[in-house]
């Protein structure tokens, strides 16, 4: 029998490493495979400008399409941003009371919100390492405010597990691993890792267990004022003459295990997600919204491109002015930033390379929806304690947001009530987004009152968002696989003549503002270059 | 596309206290019921089995409960009257491994509710294919690196 040489592909290399050697090893050796970068961003676009007048002409209005502009118009480049939209942003958007959108289908979607929470469809919060996203923000004077992702006291919730009753984060996260640094002080003790730790080190093993994971003197993890300390109490110390205080009891190891709920646990692992996050004060739109401040001159609202034409020299765009059917002009220029979604752009009449041809058709668009609910007061603050964070479940909502601001106040509040992506692999977003409005609404509550049944009484009115139902994206973001990336992607980011494409699709932060931003700058600089070259 | 419809607000804002009573009651368990059913039981694996259901919980979301599609910027395509329904395998093979902007559903559904979805979709809308696919045909379908 010959022997096959053992050559692992990307995915199940990475699997081996995860596997072996845990998943911070998986991440470093992602990010050499230039999975998981931090984010590339170095400073502003250093761009020369052009020799001689330029005309740019930008296709979509979202944060890449204005960003360009933006930095192109800066370094002398004459630029023009179309949109299909009746408004600028993109995929950046905040739904408010009174908004009406009009979804694919014909399916009217209102937002009848009458407090001043808002709505979030897309990209709703910032890690810190996303360093374009901030520096605009600190160009452009788009205030923040803390994110908060984990929140100790939100819930992690299995149907199937504790009798449906919702467990803490925090508890979940501190019996976990009290329970592991039991099981390893077990272990220690009984010489079975000596191969792997010396005498030195496992002593400093074990008195580090002891304190991170609670244990007593005899490594057990167990109920103790000490444990009350890290774990919190039944009854919580007080004033006066109050009871005597009394430690939480800890969930115990196997019903642990077998509920999932520490698999839930690790919706909060993610480099993406590390604390503290940011979002602006407001809205997301607040950060679109002030990149329009700078650009708004130059984008011409409602046109419709149906081809980009190209040659040696130029590129000339045709377009319907106010929309599908309205009056056919074009627009010409020496380069052309074409920002609009693959998903879309592959159902134009666009000149360009076979292969780049070939590789705007290969990416498929992510299933993603959220459903938003105002209730009549914050009973998840006033009742169960959670201000802010999110709560995550087996149920096909997935996961419930609460707001980070408004903290305390009287009066109607939203939630993000139901959200999730097809990038977990679940199929839930198909059904979503599958329903009506109304139907969304229903589900949501429906799934919604076994994590916190005060929704009944409290419910007011609801508001959702479906990304295959949005005639301008049909879906939510690129979904790339390695295959696919290998392929396809140096074809697609690659100048072809007079046309370069921008966008998360264009971008290994696929779906982030941070990926959209830094395909915009770094298309921009090629330019740039090309021009001057 | 979005429009902030400033009469609609003014209106709102003088009926604040009915509307926040009247609109959108919650659906009644048995409605709830039934709405929930859209769900697979399992989230990696689509649980129903009949082409209807898939379709109601899958293809609706893009192709729209009549099959009709829709436009706009750009278009989810018709199932109703497309001559692109004549080939089976054309059918299935998107479903299996997505075609352009669409997903793939390949490893969601096994041989038998990709076969079912196919006859499906060719058997409504209009469409009257006499054709169905198999099972044992929608296998031979699938991509051989299949790993999922």
């Amino acid at each position: 029998m010959a022997m096959t040489p053992f050559n692992p592909s990307r995915r199940q290399l990475l699997a081996m490493i995860g596997q072996v050697a845990g998943t911070a090893a998986m991440y470093q050796a992602m990010t050499s495979l230039g999975l998981a970068q931090e984010s590339g961003y170095t400073g502003p676009p250093d761009l020369q400008g052009p020799r001689q007048g330029r005309r740019v002409l930008i296709l979509g209005a979202g944060i890449a399409g204005m960003a360009a502009a933006y930095e192109m118009r800066r370094a002398g480049y004459e630029v023009k941003i179309l949109e299909y939209q009746n408004r600028q942003g993109g995929r950046c958007l905040t739904i408010r009371g009174g908004d009406r959108y009009t979804e694919m289908g014909g399916h009217e979607i209102s937002c009848d919100f009458q407090g001043d929470g808002y709505f979030n469809p897309g990209p709703w919060r910032l890690p810190v390492h996303h360093r374009a996203v901030f520096a605009y923000c600190r160009r452009l004077g788009v205030p923040m405010q803390p994110f908060i992702n984990k929140n100790n006291k939100a819930y992690l919730h299995s149907a199937h597990a504790f009798g449906g009753q919702p467990q803490r984060i925090g508890h979940v996260e501190k019996d976990m691993r009290g329970h592991v640094s039991e099981l390893l002080a077990k272990s220690l003790r009984q010489g079975e890792l000596d191969e792997a730790v010396s005498p030195e080190d496992r002593e400093k093993l074990l008195e580090g267990l002891k304190e991170w994971g609670v244990l007593d003197r005899n490594y057990r993890f167990s109920v103790s004022d000490d444990l009350g300390d890290v774990r919190g109490w039944d009854t919580r110390p007080g004033g006066g003459l109050m009871p005597e205080k009394s430690p939480s009891q800890p969930i115990d190891l196997s019903p642990l295990l077998q509920s999932g709920l520490w698999d839930q646990l690790f919706n909060f692992n993610g480099y993406q997600f590390e604390p503290p996050m940011f979002e602006p004060v407001g809205g997301m739109d607040r950060i679109t919204d002030a990149f329009a401040r700078e650009v708004a001159d130059v984008i011409q609202l409602n046109a419709r491109v149906t081809r980009i034409a190209q040659n040696d020299n130029s590129v000339t765009v045709t377009y319907e002015d106010g929309g599908q059917g309205g009056t056919v002009r074009q627009e010409s220029a020496d380069w052309c930033i074409c920002t609009i979604p693959l998903s879309v752009l592959v159902q134009l009449d666009v000149d360009c390379s076979d292969a780049m041809r070939k590789a705007i058709a290969a990416v498929p668009y992510a299933s993603a929806f959220k459903v938003a609910l105002e209730f009549r007061r914050r009973f998840w603050e006033q009742d169960d304690w959670i201000m802010g964070g999110i709560s995550y479940t087996d149920l096909p909502l997935v996961q419930i947001a609460y707001p980070n601001y408004g903290f305390l106040s009287d009066g109607p509040a939203v939630l993000q009530a139901a959200y999730d992506t097809a990038t977990a692999g679940r199929n839930f977003t198909y059904s979503w987004s599958s329903m009506t409005p109304q139907e969304r609404i229903d589900a949501a509550l429906a799934l919604g009152r076994q994590i916190h049944p005060q929704y009944d009484a409290e419910f007011m009115s609801g508001t959702s968002w479906v990304w295959h139902r949005v005639d301008w994206s049909l879906g939510c973001y690129g979904q790339w696989t390695e295959d696919l990336r290998d392929e396809h992607y140096q074809t697609l980011c690659e100048i072809d003549n007079r046309l370069v494409l921008a966008g998360e699709h264009c971008s290994h932060i696929p779906a982030w503002l941070e990926g959209s931003l830094l395909s915009a700058l770094d298309a921009i600089r090629r330019l740039d270059q090309r021009e001057n070259a | 596309m979005m429009r902030r419809d400033v009469m609609f607000t003014c209106i709102a804002l003088t009926l604040l206290a009915s509307t926040a009573q009247t609109q959108e009651a919650p659906a009644t368990a048995e409605g709830a019921d039934s709405l929930l059913a859209r769900f697979s039981d399992d989230s990696d694996h689509f649980t129903q089995t009949d082409g209807a259901a898939l379709y109601r919980t899958t293809c609706q979301a893009c192709h729209m409960e009549d099959g009709q599609g829709a436009d706009g910027a750009g278009a989810h395509p018709p199932l109703a009257g497309n001559p692109k329904m004549n080939s089976k395998h054309f059918i299935a093979g998107v479903i299996l491994t997505g075609y352009h902007g669409m997903p793939r559903f390949g490893d969601m559904m096994t041989d038998e509710q990709v076969a079912a979805v196919t006859n499906y979709v060719r058997s409504h809308f209009g469409n009257d294919y006499a054709d169905p696919i198999t099972p044992e045909q929608v296998a031979a379908l699938r991509p051989p690196d299949d790993e999922d």
